[in-house]
C-alpha cells in the first residue's frame, strides 16, 4: 500500500513500492501471474536506471497484451530463450509494431547478462545498447510513441563502454499516472469478508 | 551471501537434518529463538563494536505528548529513533491495521535529524500509513500503550512505590508495537540501499535497532509521567523490573506471505540454523564451560516457559508439551547423558527425537546452540539474500531437468487431490480496504479468481501434471509459450534447486493449514518470545524482554 488518500501530486516512490504497486496494477489488469512478477522486476529495472517506468508500463497495460506488439510478452519470451539456438537476438531480428519499445530494454538486459554479450536495440532514431550489468546507453529517447519496429542484435560486450548504474533511481510518478496504476489495483483485490475479519484481529477493544 | 566459502566444520555435513523434516509447518510451528535470531545478532553487535547511546531530545509535557530523540552511534554512522508520543482516547485504541491513530509512533532515522528534519517527521509520522516518509527514514512503527500495565506503573512511580511485580510479568511489556515498516515502505530507504552496511546486512536490523529503542522510550515515558505526577516522591523503576519488560508486538497474517514470497531468502535462514545445529551434532566432546552454559540455557527456557502464558487452546497445549520436554531433557542432562561417548551431542539430540514431542525437540536445539557461539555466530552473516540474483529463469533448462527438480523438491505435493475441498479449502488474496493479506475461504467466499499465487503445492501439482506428455530434452522455454500461467512456480522450482529449504513442505491453502505456524517460525527467527496467538492468524509476542538497555551495554556481558 503506498497511501491512503488519492495524492493530486506526483509521488516519490521507493523501489519496494513501485514493484509492490506494479505487481499488483499489472495482474489487475488481467494479465497473469507471471507477466505481473516479470512486469514489476522489468519496472524496477527500468526505475533504476533512470526511466520513466510509470509512461512505458502503462502504455503496455493499455494494449490487450496477447500480441506480438506487447513487449512485456515479447520480452519474456527473448529472456527465456537467451540461451537457445532460437533466440531472438541472434544474428538479428525484429518485432514489429511494438507497443512501447523502452519496456523491452529490461529483458534485453537479461539476455546480455545470460550471454555475456551486448544486445542492441534499434528503433526510430533510437538505439539502446546493453551490456552485461550495466544500466542501458541510450541514444534517442525510450518515450513511449506510436508502435515501431525494433530489431534486435547481439554484439560483442568489448565494444561497448561500461558504465555504471545511478545512485538514485527514477521514483516519480504522477498523480494521474498513480490513480491509473491505483485503479488496475483495485481490479486485483477482494473486499474483506466478515468471515476473513473474525480471528484477524482483537474482535473488542485493545485497551487491555 | 553465500555460506559456500565459509565452512570450517566440513564434518558437519554428515548431522544435517533434511527439508522434508525440517520444513514442515508442524515443526516450523514449534520454533524457539536461537542464538541466530536477529535480535540477538543486533545485541552483539552493538555490544562488540561499543556502539554509543544518548538521547539529544525529549520534549514530552506533563500528559505525555511530544517528540523525543533516540540515537546510537556506531563505528562508522549513526542511527535516531524519533518517537512522538500523542495523548489517544481509549476508543480509539486498535491494534488492528485499520487503525489510524495510536499512543505513540515512529521513525528511525539515519544520523541525526535536523530540526527540520523533525518538523517532516511530524507531520508524517503520526499519520502512519497516510504520511509519506523519505529515503532518510529506515523504518516507520507505532505503539499502544497496554493501558493496565501502563497506568499502574505511573501511578505506582508517581507514589514513590515499585509496580506489581506479578502484574509486570503477567504482560511483559508496557508498549506494544503494532507494525514496524521498513524496506522502503512509505517512501522509506529500500532494503539495496542500506544492505552493503555491515550493521545492518543481516535481515530486519532496522527494525531491530527501532524496537530496541522503542523500549527505552516506553520505560523513559512512564518515568517521566510518574515524575510529572509525583514531583519529588516519584521514584524510577527498579533495574530488575526494568529488565524484564520488553516491547510487545501484535502481529497478523500479513507478516505469512512474506516469509512464501522469499523462498531464498527462507532457505538462507533455515540453512544457517540447521547448519548450526549439525555443527553442533558433530563435535566430539562436550567441555565444562558447554555443559555448564548448555544447563544454563534450560533453565532460563524452563524459566520462560513457566511465565508464557496463552490462552488458546493450540498454545496451551504446546505450552504444556514445552515445560514437560525441557523437564525431561534437565533430567537427562543432569542424570542419564552419557558426555564420554563419540558424538555426545548427537547422542543427546537423538534421544530427543525418540523422547519428546516437537515442541521440546525443536527447544532442545535452541538450548544446544546456546553455548556454541564461537563455533556458530559466523553463521549469522550467511542470513541474508540477494533474490535478484535467482530472478531470471533458465529457459534452456530440459524437461527432463525440471522433472526432476520437482520430483525431488516438491514430491510431498504431487499427489495431493486438489480436487478434493479439505486440500483447497482456503485462498489467498488482498483486501480492498487496506490492501493487506488475507485468508479466505474458498467455497464460501467469493473473490478466489483474484487469488495470490501462494498456493504453491497445487502449482507444483498442476506442471508436474501438465509436463507429463512433453519430452524430457525440450526446454523449459518452449512450456511458458504454452502455458504462462506455469511462470512463478517454474521460477520456484529453479530456486528450489538450488535452495533445499525454500519452500515450506505443505499446503498452504489446505482447510487445517495454520497461518500461527508460519508467524511463530518467522517471529522466532527474528528473536520473539511469549509468543501467544489469539486466533489461528494473528498473535501477540514480546521483544527483547530481558535483555539490557541501550544505557546498561557497557556493563552488559559480551555474549548476548
Amino acid at each position: 500500500m503506498i497511501c491512503d488518500t488519492p495524492s493530486t501530486t506526483a509521488l516519490e516512490l521507493s523501489l519496494s513500492e513501485i514493484s509492490a504497486l506494479t505487481t499488483r496494477a499489472i495482474r489487475g489488469a488481467g494479465r497473469d501471474w507471471g507477466a505481473a512478477e516479470e512486469g514489476a522486476n522489468a519496472a524496477c529495472w527500468l526505475a533504476r536506471a533512470g526511466l520513466d517506468w510509470a509512461s512505458l508500463l502503462l502504455a503496455v497495460l493499455d494494449g490487450p497484451g496477447k500480441g506480438t506488439d506487447c513487449p512485456l510478452r515479447i520480452g519474456m519470451k527473448i529472456a527465456d530463450h537467451a540461451l537457445l539456438p532460437d533466440s531472438l537476438s541472434r544474428p538479428e531480428t525484429s518485432c514489429h509494431k511494438l507497443t512501447a519499445p523502452g519496456f523491452l530494454l529490461p529483458f534485453a538486459a537479461q539476455v546480455a547478462d545470460r550471454t555475456a554479450t551486448a544486445v542492441v536495440l534499434d528503433w526510430d532514431n533510437t538505439r539502446a545498447a546493453l551490456v552485461p550489468g550495466c544500466p542501458p546507453a541510450v541514444s534517442g529517447t525510450t518515450a513511449t510513441r506510436p508502435r515501431a519496429d525494433v530489431t534486435i542484435t547481439s554484439a560483442p560486450a568489448e565494444l561497448f563502454e561500461r558504465a555504471d548504474w545511478p545512485d538514485h533511481h527514477h521514483g516519480l510518478v504522477s498523480a494521474a499516472q498513480y490513480a491509473r496504476l491505483t485503479l488496475l489495483v483495485a481490479a486485483f483485490t477482494v473486499p474483506s469478508s466478515t468471515l476473513s475479519q473474525a480471528g484477524a484481529g482483537a474482535n473488542e477493544e485493545d485497551n487491555d | 551471501m553465500s555460506c559456500a566459502g565459509l565452512n570450517p566444520v566440513p564434518q558437519a555435513s554428515a548431522f544435517r537434518r533434511g527439508p522434508d523434516e525440517v520444513m514442515r509447518l508442524a515443526r516450523m510451528g514449534c520454533s524457539h529463538p536461537t542464538r541466530l535470531s536477529f535480535l540477538r545478532q543486533f545485541l552483539r553487535r552493538i555490544k562488540a563494536e561499543n556502539w554509543q547511546f544518548d538521547r539529544p531530545l525529549w520534549q514530552i509535557d506533563a500528559q505525555g505528548t511530544g517528540c523525543a530523540v533516540y540515537r546510537l552511534t556506531g563505528p562508522v554512522r549513526s542511527y535516531s529513533l524519533v518517537a512522538f508520543a500523542h495523548d489517544l482516547p481509549a476508543e480509539a485504541r486498535s491494534d488492528r491495521v485499520i487503525a489510524t491513530a495510536w499512543d505513540a509512533t515512529f521513525a528511525l532515522f539515519d544520523g541525526t535529524p535536523t530540526p527540520e528534519d523533525i518538523d517532516r517527521l511530524a507531520a508524517n509520522v503520526p499519520r502512519q500509513e497516510a504520511g509519506r516518509i523519505s529515503p532518510r527514514e529506515l523504518s516507520l512503527s507505532r505503539a499502544n500503550r497496554s493501558v493496565r500495565v501502563f497506568d499502574h506503573v505511573v501511578a505506582r512511580l508517581a507514589e514513590g512505590r515499585q509496580p506489581d511485580a506479578a502484574m509486570l510479568l503477567e504482560t511483559g511489556y508496557l508498549m506494544r508495537t503494532t507494525a514496524v515498516y521498513g524496506s522502503g515502505k512509505f517512501g522509506a530507504a529500500d532494503r539495496a540501499a542500506i544492505a552493503g552496511r555491515p550493521e545492518l546486512s543481516a535481515p530486519f536490523q532496522a527494525e531491530m535497532m527501532s524496537v530496541w529503542l522503542t523500549r527505552a522510550f516506553t520505560v523513559d515515558l512512564v518515568e517521566h509521567l510518574a515524575h510529572m505526577r509525583g514531583g519529588d516522591r516519584a521514584t524510577r523503576l527498579a533495574p530488575e523490573l526494568r529488565r524484564g519488560l520488553g516491547v510487545g508486538n501484535s502481529t497478523g497474517l500479513g507478516m505469512a506471505p512474506f516469509v512464501i514470497r522469499h523462498p531464498v531468502l527462507l532457505n538462507n535462514w533455515m540453512l544457517a540454523r540447521e547448519e548450526a545445529l549439525a555443527r553442533v551434532r558433530s563435535q566430539p566432546c562436550v567441555g565444562r564451560p558447554e555443559y555448564d552454559g548448555f544447563l544454563n540455557a534450560l533453565h532460563l527456557a524452563q524459566e520462560n516457559a513457566r511465565l508464557w502464558h496463552s490462552a488458546h487452546g493450540v498454545q496451551l497445549v504446546k505450552l504444556a508439551e514445552l515445560r514437560d520436554s525441557l523437564a525431561q531433557i534437565m533430567d537427562h542432562a543432569l542424570h542419564a547423558w552419557d558426555r564420554q561417548s563419540a558424538h555426545p551431542w548427537d547422542d543427546l539430540w537423538h534421544w530427543g527425537q525418540d523422547a519428546l514431542q516437537l515442541e521440546g525437540q525443536e527447544a532442545l536445539l535452541a538450548a544446544m546452540l546456546e553455548p556454541h557461539g564461537a563455533l556458530i555466530d559466523g553463521l549469522g552473516d550467511c542470513m541474508d539474500a540477494d533474490e535478484d540474483a535467482f530472478f531470471a529463469i533458465d529457459g534452456a533448462m530440459t524437461i527432463g531437468e525440471l522433472r526432476a527438480i520437482l520430483t525431488s523438491r516438491y514430491a510431498w505435493a504431487l499427489d495431493v487431490d486438489f480436487t478434493a475441498r479439505h486440500h483447497s479449502a482456503r485462498f489467498w488474496y488482498v483486501s480492498e480496504d487496506k490492501l493487506e493479506p488475507r485468508l479466505g475461504e474458498r467455497y464460501h467466499e467469493p473473490g478466489a479468481s483474484r487469488e495470490l499465487p501462494l498456493d504453491v503445492a497445487r502449482q507444483a501439482a498442476g506442471l508436474w501434471a501438465a509436463l507429463s506428455d512433453e519430452p524430457d530434452d525440450l526446454p523449459v522455454a518452449h512450456v511458458l509459450l504454452a502455458h504462462p500461467e506455469f511462470r512463478p512456480i517454474l521460477r520456484r522450482a529453479q530456486i528450489a534447486a538450488r535452495h533445499p529449504f525454500a519452500e515450506i513442505r505443505d499446503n498452504l491453502i489446505a482447510a487445517d493449514m495454520l497461518p500461527i505456524d508460519i508467524l511463530r517460525c518467522k517471529l522466532a527467527f527474528f528473536g520473539a518470545s511469549r509468543f501467544d496467538p489469539r486466533s489461528d492468524r494473528w498473535v501477540r509476542i514480546s521483544l527483547f524482554q530481558g535483555a539490557p538497555y541501550p544505557d546498561e551495554m557497557a556493563e552488559a556481558a559480551h555474549d548476548l
